[in-house]
């Protein structure tokens, strides 16, 4: 009985950590874009305007929930959990520490991979129960999006994974630093580091070409969380809202959520297998054993946390800096730039893997 | 517990498959069919074939469907209604194919059906060990397989899809004026 006590314990915490995360987010998104703009951003609501997001969803809560009379109604109203449950599904594979992950898969990266997709199928049945143009036009854009760059980001993961030699996220993880089991690390391919650890055992320092992959998979992550500049499916100028254009209180308040904890999952699969996931910046000099100091449970789970808050920064940062992509501007960047890029970075890949590794 | 799990599966397997074919709406039975894909996905997870689960959530989830639901989203109103008029008789002309189909394929079930001891299946009795354990990794498994004994199908396939690739990249550019 235990044992599945256990299952609903780690369920209620990873559901706890994302609707935590969407608040603080949301609120940093808020000051940021305040930064940004050169404005102050929420300052009423608490010191410094830092209750305004619990106040925010105390006021959905309180909403009414409105089904339009011509909606799709079993559509409209499985969406959203749909949308929701995608990316939720995806955050029970991920390595939290050194030997710490709620379900350690042997297929973990191409089981992400699968989830995420079906969050596509939600948006779509949100788009198509809502039963308005807006709302349609914008699924169609987004899922549209979303297929496309797909493409770029998995073969961008795939060069990764062709270095790791592995798809179990732990194992991944494992190989990018001092924890390595019995293996040689080389940075550029030319210094052995297995020993010494932190910044030159992450994969894009073992071979260098994954940093062009990290970018590639990073543009494309923001296309498929459908944030600025890859906003079309919910250009406030042309379609209102997009495909939740017709939700409102707490249905609304999970496609929020959805779209927050997304962020935060493309973000760690990018930290993950490029960036070393839990494993620590700070090499072994010496006698000072930085690494090994700075390696353990809760260390790891500092480092990967602090890794992928400072990529969902950046995500932000891109957001309130960068203006929207036209549709064409935004496919050709696709196709014609970043897939072939994405298949030069997996032959090197091969390449690397048998000639220089 | 992993039994009743196993039933639940089966259950909105055969569930959704059935609303799938008899609701009205052609949209609902496609979102009906994603129900059937995941659930007998989990299925897969049952006979110890995580790849192919996952598998079948990126091709048909990510994939097919999507390209269902486009299709139809493309599609003319007026030929999709006639369509859907067409549906009402069960036995009317338009279906003998359909049921020619589904009765073929009723009869192998029940073939394979009756010929399988489930108790204790003949090639389990040759060498247990020969067999994927649930602790195996699945995917160096079929990754090894495709590579030495499945080549050359691998290959054929790579080949035929390099073709499907060239033949949409013909019709989706443009022609050149004349």
């Amino acid at each position: 009985m235990n044992f599945y006590l256990a299952y609903i314990l780690v369920a209620v915490l990873l559901f706890s950590f994302t609707a935590v995360f969407a608040l603080m987010a949301v609120y940093a998104e808020r000051k940021i874009s305040a930064f940004i703009q050169d404005r102050l951003g929420p300052m009423e609501t608490g010191k410094y305007g830092s209750l305004q997001t619990f106040a925010d969803i105390l006021k959905l809560f309180q909403k009414e929930f409105i089904i339009p009379t011509v909606a799709d109604k079993a559509l409209f109203l499985i969406a959203p959990v749909i949308i929701f449950l995608a990316v939720y599904m995806g955050f029970v594979a991920l390595p939290w520490a050194p030997g710490v992950s709620p379900a350690s898969l042997n297929l973990g990266i191409f089981y992400l991979f699968a989830i995420l997709s079906v969050e596509t199928v939600g948006i779509l049945m949100a788009g198509w129960g809502s039963n308005n143009k807006y709302a349609l036009l914008g699924a169609m854009r987004s899922v549209a999006q979303i297929v496309s760059y797909e493409i770029p980001a998995g073969f961008a993961l795939i060069s990764a994974l062709m270095i790791s030699q592995s798809l179990d996220l732990q194992e991944i993880t494992l190989r990018q630093g001092i924890l390595t089991d019995s293996e040689v690390i080389k940075f550029l391919g030319i210094v052995q580091v297995q020993d010494i650890g932190g910044i030159l055992a992450w994969n894009i320092f073992q071979a260098p070409h994954l940093l062009v992959a990290y970018i590639i998979y990073f543009i494309a992550s923001l296309a498929e969380c459908n944030r600025a500049p890859f906003d079309i499916p919910e250009a406030e100028s042309e379609l209102v809202a997009g495909f939740h254009t017709e939700y409102s209180s707490l249905r609304f308040a999970f496609i929020f959520l959805a779209e927050y904890s997304m962020m935060f999952l493309v973000g760690i699969i990018g930290v993950i297998l490029f960036l070393g996931g839990w494993n620590t910046p700070l090499p072994n000099i010496g006698a000072l054993k930085l690494a090994a100091w700075t390696t353990g449970v809760a260390w790891g789970l500092f480092w990967i946390m602090l890794k992928t808050l400072l990529i969902v920064g950046a995500q932000m940062w891109i957001r309130w800096t960068l203006p929207r992509l036209r549709v064409d501007q935004l496919m050709s960047l696709c196709w014609k730039i970043l897939t072939p890029l994405a298949f030069i970075c997996m032959v090197i890949s091969g390449v690397w893997k048998l000639a220089v590794m | 517990m992993t039994e009743l799990v196993f039933y639940i599966f089966a259950f909105l397997v055969l569930l959704s498959a059935l609303l799938a074919v008899t609701v009205s709406g052609l949209v609902r039975s496609i979102f009906l069919f994603f129900a059937t894909l995941f659930s007998a996905a989990g299925l897969y997870v049952f006979a110890l074939a995580d790849f192919i689960a996952i598998t079948q959530v990126i091709v048909y989830v990510g994939g097919v469907l999507v390209l269902m639901l486009f299709a139809f989203m493309l599609s003319d109103k007026d030929v999709l209604n006639t369509l859907q008029k067409m549906q009402q008789k069960v036995f009317g002309m338009q279906h003998i194919a359909a049921l020619l189909v589904a009765v073929a394929f009723l009869v192998v079930l029940v073939t394979v059906i009756t010929k399988t001891d489930a108790e204790i299946p003949g090639w389990m009795q040759v060498s247990p060990e020969k067999f994927v354990q649930p602790e195996d990794n699945t995917a160096n498994l079929i990754g090894v397989q495709v590579m030495t004994r499945y080549l050359l199908p691998f290959e054929l396939v790579s080949v035929f899809l390099m073709m499907a690739l060239v033949g949409a990249a013909h019709i989706a550019r443009k022609e050149p004026r004349s």
